[in-house]
């Protein structure tokens, strides 16, 4: 088996708030190899933008990591100092977020803000950033690369803002990118343009990617692997082609039914009953039970155990507990 | 530039109406003929002291009068004095001046780190500590500040003197004794902007990009603060030009404060009127500044 780039295993990331104890991130495992690109889906507060963040260990109080650990490249993220994690920050683990125009410095031109990471990382002097800066928007297909280094993010249209986060990310040649949600604030035209901009650059740069989204557009689009979170959980993971033909969770079931298909007439959408519980809400059992049309007794009472039914193919999920083969609790799924 | 053009000119209206403001209500108080005579002086010495200062003359003709001759540089004479009373005012503004700016820097001096400090430190010890010190420092009173810091600095230690303005040793006490109530408003409005802004998302990408924490605060978020500070600087500024009488009191410091003070018991209507001239004309100006540099520090912020 090819050796992963990133490894999460038991991942758990809560946050203790004045109410109590929030397991947004509950016992979370997934591994990225080289090049591949593994999505998160799932609904507001499904713990995927907290796994993400985890991974780059950005959780601010009351938030921490509790519990499991991330191997990049074989280094445990979760122990080591800060000074190394800041290290790879930015140089070997980039991040491109969901609001272009509030993830830029208002009061710095785009050139300060991507000189400033190559200088760090790269080393360079002031003269060799400013030419890297510039041919890193050129990648990323900025016209008027020179002009737009000068200005301020608000001068630039949204697009062209999630642009330049991706020609930041980029700029020092990351291993791993992790893509919270990056076109969700573009309208339909340029998420298009997005896209297809970063799977231009995974095929040159060889970068692998993390994508957080709850477009399964999106997924279908750009994802080697899907991971479905829900309630903090991993409910579902296969690789993509599996999980639209055969899910196996319900609740994967209800997100791909409630995606609008181009072929089909309907005067109303289909969608999955209620809403994602507040975080001290969640049924006892299994997280999901109380949505679910296919509840059993089962469901309410436990917790229902990781099973993998196809190769690289686990749920999480009682329906499947007699068919499947349980997993080692204590084993890594990929 | 255009823009900045038009706010210069917009002074002179404004100034005009602060002129007939200040202007009718030192002739709503009084005159000032009672005062500038004997107690035995009869009633013809008044009337003839009244028609030599134009006292006699109705409302609209002695603001005329006054309008007219301000607007060719003459601000009238002082009754106590018998001098020009701009020149009186203008003597006192480098006191004034110095003593602001001085108090100013000291403010910031406190406020900036502290601010910052217990931003980035929210609800530890430190952050407890400085929202103390604020309280403190702003519910001392001036005077009461000003006398306990001579008592120990230049009674007990002789370290700075007693009163009075010459020497950058003179300066010292004075200004801390403003500068702490500013620093203790600043502290608290640079601890709270700090605050929002450090949630800011930027934030998090700057953190992102491997940047060290004294980059993220003082470049990525201090900078993003900027406009706030500027904003109560300035109001600061304008208002320790005007009113530092208490201050300058405990200090013996030759400031305006006492000028105009004493001009207004002695209802000395010309220094009165220039004061508030030279007052109001700093405050605009102070306005006009932190216009310009909002533009400076927040590209966003353009002006039409």
């Amino acid at each position: 088996m090819e050796h992963a780039l990133l490894t999460v295993n038991r991942l758990k990331t809560y946050f203790y708030t004045e109410d109590g104890v929030v397991p947004a991130v509950d016992d979370v495992s997934f591994a990225i190899k080289k090049g591949e690109v593994v999505a998160i889906v799932g609904e507001s507060g499904s713990g995927k933008s907290v796994t993400s963040l985890s991974v780059m260990r950005l959780i601010e109080n009351p938030g921490k990591i509790a519990g499991g650990e991330i191997l990049f490249e074989g280094r445990n993220l979760v122990d080591i100092s800060l000074k190394k994690m800041r290290e790879l920050r930015g140089n070997q683990l980039a991040m491109i977020f969901q609001e272009p125009l509030t993830s830029l410095n208002p009061v710095f031109t785009i050139g300060n803000q991507l000189a400033e990471s190559i200088r760090l990382h790269q080393k360079k002097n002031k003269k060799e950033a400013i030419k890297i800066g510039i041919e890193m928007l050129e990648k990323v297909g900025i016209a008027r690369a020179n002009q737009v280094y000068d200005q301020y993010p608000h001068a630039l249209s949204g697009g062209m803002q999630q642009r330049v986060m991706i020609a930041m990310a980029l700029s020092c040649n990351p291993k791993l990118l992790i893509a919270d949600e990056p076109t969700t604030a573009l309208d339909v035209t340029i998420q298009a343009q997005i896209l297809r901009l970063m799977k231009d650059l995974i095929e040159e740069f060889g970068t692998s990617i993390l994508l957080i989204t709850h477009d399964l557009g999106v997924v279908a689009e750009m994802a080697d692997q899907v991971i479905v979170m829900y309630g903090g959980q991993v409910v579902e993971q296969a690789d993509v082609f599996t999980l639209f033909k055969e899910p196996k969770h319900p609740y994967t079931k209800g997100l791909i039914d409630s995606t609008p298909k181009i072929h089909e007439w309907k005067e109303e959408l289909n969608s999955i009953p209620g809403t994602v519980p507040g975080p001290f809400e969640f049924p006892e059992g299994c997280k999901f039970a109380d949505r679910c049309p296919f509840v059993m007794d089962k469901c309410k009472a436990e917790s229902p155990p990781v099973i993998e039914i196809g190769k690289g193919h686990v749920v999480r999920c009682w329906l499947h507990g007699e068919k499947g083969l349980k997993l080692n609790e204590s084993k890594s799924f990929t | 530039m255009h823009y900045f053009l038009k706010r210069v000119l917009e002074i002179i209206p404004v100034l005009l109406i602060i002129t007939f403001i200040v202007f009718t209500l030192v002739f709503i108080a009084g005159d000032p003929i009672a005062l500038l005579l004997p107690e035995d002086a009869t009633a013809e010495d008044i009337a003839a002291l009244q028609a030599a200062l134009g006292l006699d003359d109705p409302f609209y003709v002695q603001y005329g009068r006054y309008v007219v001759n301000m607007l060719q540089g003459d601000f009238g004479t002082s009754f106590r004095y018998g001098e020009d009373a701009m020149l009186l005012v203008l003597e006192r503004l480098p006191a004034t001046i110095e003593l602001a700016i001085a108090s100013i820097l000291v403010a910031i001096m406190i406020a900036i780190p502290l601010g910052i400090w217990s931003a980035t430190k929210k609800n530890s010890s430190i952050d407890l500590l400085a929202t103390g010190a604020a309280v403190l420092g702003k519910a001392m009173p001036n005077f009461w500040l000003g006398i306990m810091l001579i008592l120990v600095f230049s009674v007990t230690f002789s370290v700075f003197p007693v009163s009075g303005r010459g020497s950058f040793s003179h300066l010292i006490l004075p200004a801390i004794t403003l500068g702490t109530g500013i620093a203790a408003e600043m502290t608290r409005l640079i601890r709270s902007s700090m605050l929002e802004t450090l949630g800011q998302d930027y934030i998090r990408t700057a953190k992102s990009k491997g940047l060290r924490t004294g980059i993220v605060v003082y470049k990525h978020a201090f900078r993003n603060t900027l406009v706030p500070v500027v904003t109560i600087i300035a109001l600061q500024t304008s208002t320790l030009v005007g009113g530092t009488l208490i201050t300058e009191t405990v200090f013996a410091w030759p400031g305006i404060g006492q000028l105009l003070i004493q001009a207004v018991n002695n209802r000395d209507m010309a220094i009165v009127q220039a004061c508030v001239m030279v007052i109001a004309f700093f405050v605009i100006m102070m306005n006009l500044i932190a216009d310009l540099l909002y533009q400076l520090l927040d590209p966003r912020i353009r002006y039409k």
